[in-house]
């Protein structure tokens, strides 16, 4: 229990705890007020200055942390003390949240310094950074915070960041309504999330996070109203971390500038919904049914979502749905009960997604705002830097050893494959698939001929240094990040051994679903597997479209395609590509356009129709006669009579 | 008691005002006495006594308490209509004649609305909710040759009058159930009502259920809550938004004190079936009811209702004490800010654009982002998004009703206030997403004073969002 | 012969006061629900008004207790400052539509 201390409170100055996520909204405001009058690369400098001092912080208090790893809460003021209400304004200080202010803090700074390239020619460049410092100060109140209503306040913080930031350009109607639709889809997650904390204050008394798991501690396993509980959370998990069915504002979301995306919609805000599965993980322990469902949940979103990936042709789309798939994965290990894995891909790709975002503007930038892959190719030699970089992020998404997303995704894998063979197949077939699309997406956009207009052409140049700067520190963590928690037959995992502390209580509670370790043999059949699909998916993507030089049809085609498989002859070259790679598109496209589009959306929208409809029956008892009005009250009046007395 | 007088004399030292045509005093004189009452009633606050004694400094033999309770929520009926009242400038730059009377008339409408809080007798709610009803019947209609303002002030007045007969016929009653006015008193004597006897628990159960409804009309409450569209549509705009917050509070809180205090305990059972299905119909039709509205008034008035069930949470909750009367004031306070805001950027650009549906507010935020921004952060806290003052008045209200175990009851509220967010994102998608319509895209007159407050409104409700501890301490 | 009022009111049971007043009552409703014009519902109201003082005076005869009729009193006023202001707001709709017919005004809807 000793080690299991989330109750020792910190008795030295809090200062420094303050300055964390003060810093950034110091920036947000000087920022905001000096909207006008500062120049851009000043507005940058501040912005990412302020970033910088948080991560610094961060990262003594780290240091610090490693010498004597105790979890501790700071506490800072008595926020809310009403009745048998009581929520002080604390910081949780353990492994979960220095891990998680190190990547915000982190790859915010280096996104930051990217947007000052980025962002040079746009008008608003004070607001964009207030905006962006804005979201870092939301995300670090959400990680620090001691108890589930300061989660909620920093959940809705940068929430309301991302739908600032994805309206930015709020010239394009367009823009706006990928706004609403994260804003809306958000708050239906929210919902669960909000009944979840009342639920937990009814239950234990208390939202502060030691003090409910301590309590949850002493239930049974399965306990119904864990099982309740656990759900409400994840249903606001699905909403922020873009999970079927909430997961349709994430691949809009990319309207917004592509730093953004990358900070935002990749690395930070979407994997709260994992922060705080994590953070709740003994709740999540407590209750198998729901693990079963989480897990069931991220394996089918990671497998959707990467099926829609394969014939997405904006260069942005394509990295979003992959996010959504990656996500999945993520969720797939929380339900597998892979905690420290789950944490682990959090981190591995957050730093090539951000990577690969952070490429893809560099692309769109040189290509003059371009994001149709169809208009480019034979980039890299134009963009010697942008094409390495993005490079080694594909390889390492697509878990190619020795680079991180090998070691994150293998170690999924095989908690997937203790758990449940079928889970660990859709794993492995979505291995292949991303594989696959991410060097598709490579291919068409650096191999081959050029296909855009002249003028573009006339345009490509390599990004300035401020933006080929994150990309290579990036792309080196993207390469060696894998190495903190190597597999067990390859070395010491030392994540997984700096985590287990936030799990002893899970642990108690139930040893066995924790799982022992596999032996070396299928340990090794597992890595044999997942990086054959890797390699299998890249081979394709390359016979396809490099050796073959395959095109992605037009829009306009896109009917008669399927129109001249039954129509035409093929050869027999011809016939793999129909057998395989036609319907694997057209499904992709089905998925995307019926099941995305009509089932997704429609349930959406179709609750939003419900409701309008039976707003506007209810207008029709408003008749403006006082009439009517007074006889529906007399009515009432009998009724609530009639219903108090009908026993008596 | 001090709040009372100043009010009412300053209220006829007003209408002399009036007498001389002295206009441009007149606004400022007013400004002047409410900060003095605000600043007289927050003065006597005594934070360190108990939870709001019910019978502190009684006057007129106990009639009339002001305990903490009352003076509670005098200074947030007193600091809603002050932030309010800057908005009238426009009758002040237009001469209009009638102008003392109006602003006489609000302050001994607070008057009423003070007497609400402070009851301690039916016969002072009685006269409470009078004094504050037909002033509103008149300023419902104050403008008189407006077709759309003497509707709603015939409607307001006709389904008024009606319901206070309700209220009276109700009074009636447990005055005959119990002898007595007194709400203490009415307490025990209900409680010594064997429950075998079949004469006076009925005429008692009745005349508690036709006081809900009375009441529960005023604070628009369904299936009695019909007036309120028409009423609030047609009522000029700085009246509508004094409608929906300064009598809405006093109602709520009054009917608190009556529930709490008389027929608390175990005589709960005759009115928490009735007031639970009152509040789901409420949510329901004040949410859903919101959605199909084009005009930003009646939407406004049908999230006046949906809060007015919000508000019944804390009622259906009243055993948590505390947390429920806190509860209340908070949300009180939070929904008053906010909804003073809204109405006044609604007034402000009534005044020059002459109309107050969505497309009104059209293109706002190109040509005033101020009131676009304090329009935006007034419509996030009614929808209780965090880092606003409507959340954590939610908050309180949720987490009152989930401790006394309305767990079914806090899911339907919290689905409802989703519904919420529909409606109020249209306004700002309106001020940020519509151009202004060809000709009236000049940017709306905001004078230095207006901004000022406009500031502070908003100021307020971040303040709230951010940290509610700092009204704390007053329960 | 030297009864006083409230025995004079003793002499009949209160229960049929009770009915008394509740059939003024609900009459009154009723007239609110089937007349059109305002100052007839109007009038209706003070009926139901006035079957309130009634219940009242009884109830407080009954119990010897003089708060009842005290009451009678307010409402008495409160009603009267009621007309006032009904009248006011019926006149004014009269001078601008020339009738009191309450579906006339119904531009207030939905």
């Amino acid at each position: 229990m000793a080690e299991q201390a989330p109750l020792a409170v910190f008795a030295g100055s809090p200062l420094l705890y303050i300055l964390i996520p003060l810093l950034p909204f110091l920036g947000f405001l000087i920022n905001g007020l000096l909207n006008r009058r500062l120049s851009g690369t000043v507005a940058g400098l501040i912005g990412s200055a302020t970033v910088l001092g948080s991560f610094l912080i961060s990262l003594t208090l780290f240091l610090r942390f490693l010498g004597n790893p105790v979890p501790y809460t700071v506490h800072l003021f008595e926020w809310i003390n009403v009745g048998s209400l009581r929520i002080p304004f604390s910081y949780q200080i353990d492994q979960l949240s220095l891990i998680m202010l190190l990547l915000v803090t982190g790859v915010g700074f280096l996104i930051h310094v990217y947007s000052i390239g980025y962002m040079h020619h746009d008008a608003n460049v004070g607001k964009f950074f207030s905006f962006l410092n804005l979201f870092v100060f939301s995300m670090l109140v959400l990680v620090l915070g001691s108890n589930y209503v300061i989660l909620f306040i920093g959940w809705e913080g940068v929430g309301l960041c991302s739908y600032l930031l994805i309206g930015f350009w709020n010239k394009n109607h367009n823009y706006n309504n990928a706004a609403k639709k994260a804003f809306i889809i958000n708050r239906i997650g929210d919902l669960g999330f909000l009944l979840g904390i009342f639920l937990i204050y009814f239950t234990f008394d208390t939202v502060q996070y030691g003090e409910v798991f301590q309590k949850a501690s002493q239930l049974q396993v399965g306990a119904g109203v864990v099982t309740a509980i656990t759900l409400l959370l994840f249903v606001g998990a699905m909403g922020k971390s873009a999970q079927l069915p909430l997961y349709t504002w994430l691949p809009d979301a990319m309207a917004g500038p592509t730093p953004v995306s990358a900070l935002i919609h990749a690395a930070t805000m979407v994997t709260a919904g994992i922060y705080m599965v994590l953070r709740s993980n003994v709740l999540y322990t407590l209750a198998p049914d729901t693990l079963n469902v989480v897990a069931w949940i991220g394996a089918l979103t990671a497998l959707f979502a990467a099926t829609i990936g394969l014939a997405q042709n904006d260069i942005k789309k394509v990295l979003a749905y992959s996010t959504v798939s990656q996500l999945g994965y993520m969720f797939l290990a929380l339900g597998v009960m892979g905690y420290s894995s789950s944490l682990f891909h959090v981190l591995t790709h957050a730093f090539f997604k951000a990577l690969m975002f952070l490429g893809a503007g560099s692309v769109i930038h040189a290509m003059s705002n371009e994001q149709d892959i169809r208009r480019m190719g034979g980039l890299r030699k134009a963009l010697p830097i942008t094409f390495l970089t993005f490079l080694i992020g594909c390889i390492a998404i697509s878990g190619i050893p020795p680079f991180s997303g090998f070691f994150s995704k293998d170690e999924i894998l095989a908690h997937a494959y203790e758990h449940n063979k079928v889970l660990w197949g859709i794993g492995l077939l979505t291995a292949f698939l991303t594989a696959f699309y991410m060097f598709r997406l490579l291919f068409l956009t650096f191999f081959g001929e050029f296909r855009g207009t002249e003028e573009q052409k006339h345009h490509l140049h390599e990004s300035p240094a401020s933006m080929t700067l994150p990309l290579i520190i990036l792309a080196v963590l993207a390469a060696i990040g894998g190495f903190m928690n190597a597999p067990l037959v390859l070395g010491r995992g030392y994540l997984a051994d700096f985590l287990a502390p936030l799990f002893t209580y899970s642990r108690q509670i139930n040893p066995e679903a924790f799982g022992g370790e596999i032996d070396h043999a299928t340990e090794y059949m597992l890595i044999g597997l997942s990086v054959a699909a890797g390699v299998l998916g890249i081979v394709l993507a390359y016979v396809l479209y490099v050796a073959k030089r395959t095109r992605p049809v037009e829009e306009e085609a896109q009917r008669g395609a399927f129109e001249k498989l039954v129509y035409h002859k093929y050869y027999v070259d011809e016939l793999y590509d129909a057998l395989f790679v036609k319907p694997s598109m057209f499904l992709s496209r089905t998925l995307h356009d019926f099941v995305e589009k009509r089932v997704v959306d429609g349930a959406v929208t179709g609750v939003g129709r419900g409701v309008m409809g039976s707003s506007q029956l209810l207008r029709n008892l408003q008749t403006g006669k006082v009439e009517t009005y007074l006889l529906l009250m007399v009515l009432g009046i009998v009724v609530v009579l009639a219903l108090n007395f009908i026993r008596l | 008691m001090l709040s009372i007088i100043l009010l009412s004399v300053s209220g006829l030292a007003n209408l002399f005002l009036g007498f001389n045509r002295s206009n441009r005093l007149i606004l400022p004189f007013v400004l002047l006495v409410l900060a003095a009452v605000l600043g007289v009633t927050v003065s006597g606050i005594d934070t360190h006594g108990a939870l709001a004694v019910w019978n502190q400094s009684p006057y007129f033999t106990g009639m009339l308490t002001f305990d903490r309770y009352a003076q509670v929520f005098t200074g947030v009926m007193v600091l809603t209509t002050l932030l309010l009242l800057p908005f009238s400038q426009k009758y002040v730059r237009d001469g209009n004649a009638n102008l003392a009377e109006y602003y006489s008339i609000l302050l001994f409408s607070l008057v009423g609305g003070i007497m609400m809080v402070s009851y301690n007798n039916l016969l002072i709610f009685f006269l409470g909710v009078e004094t504050l009803s037909i002033a509103m019947y008149v300023l419902a209609g104050s403008d008189k040759s407006n077709l759309r303002s003497n509707e709603a002030a015939l409607k307001y007045f006709l389904m008024g009058s009606f319901t206070t007969g309700i209220l009276l016929f109700g009074i009636a009653l447990l005055y005959g159930a119990t002898g007595t006015f007194d709400l203490a008193q009415m307490g025990n004597a209900v409680r010594a009502i064997p429950a075998a006897d079949a004469g006076l628990r009925p005429m008692m159960h009745i005349g508690l259920l036709l006081m809900l409804i009375g009441v529960g009309f005023k604070i628009s409450a369904a299936p009695f809550h019909f007036w309120t569209p028409d009423v609030y549509e047609g009522t000029p705009t700085l009246f509508t938004g004094y409608m929906s917050t300064v009598v809405k509070t006093a109602g709520v809180a009054g009917f608190f004190k009556l529930l709490f205090v008389a027929f608390g305990g175990e005589t709960i059972e005759f009115w928490l079936p009735t007031l639970t299905a009152m509040l789901v119909l409420t949510l329901f039709i004040g949410n859903v009811g919101a959605v199909a509205q084009t005009n930003a008034k009646r939407m406004l008035a049908y999230s006046s209702i949906s809060h007015a069930g919000y508000l019944l949470l804390a009622l259906v909750a009243l055993q948590s004490g505390r947390l429920s009367v806190n509860a209340i004031f908070f949300y009180s306070l939070a929904y008053s800010v906010a909804t003073v805001a809204a109405f006044a950027v609604l007034k402000l650009v009534h005044d020059q654009r002459e109309r107050d549906d969505y497309d009104g507010l059209n293109g706002l935020a190109r040509t005033n982002p101020l009131l676009a921004f304090v329009m935006t952060v007034a419509m996030l806290s009614l929808a209780g998004i965090p880092l606003t003052g409507g959340f954590f008045g939610k908050f309180y209200l949720f987490s009152a009703a989930a401790q006394e175990g309305h767990i079914g009851l806090v899911i339907f509220a919290v689905v409802m206030s989703a519904v919420g967010i529909f409606y109020y994102l249209r306004p700002i998608m309106a001020m940020y997403m519509k151009p202004a319509a060809e000709g009236s895209d000049a940017p709306v007159f905001v004078g230095g004073f207006q901004s000022a407050v406009l500031v502070l409104l908003v100021a307020l409700t971040v303040l709230l969002g951010v940290w509610p501890g700092v009204v704390e301490g007053m329960f | 012969m030297d009864q006083t009022i409230p025995e004079v009111i003793r002499t009949i049971p209160l229960q049929y006061y009770v009915f008394f007043a509740t059939a003024l009552f609900a009459i009154g409703v009723l007239g609110v629900l089937t007349r059109r014009n305002a100052i007839i519902i109007f009038m209706c109201v003070e009926l139901m008004l006035n079957a309130v003082n009634i219940l009242l005076a009884a109830f407080s005869a009954y119990r010897a207790d003089p708060n009842g009729q005290v009451f009678v009193f307010f409402i008495m006023a409160v009603a009267a400052a009621e007309v006032a202001v009904g009248l006011g707001i019926i006149v004014m709709i009269y001078r601008n539509v020339q009738n009191t017919d309450v579906n006339l005004l119904d531009r207030l809807k939905w």
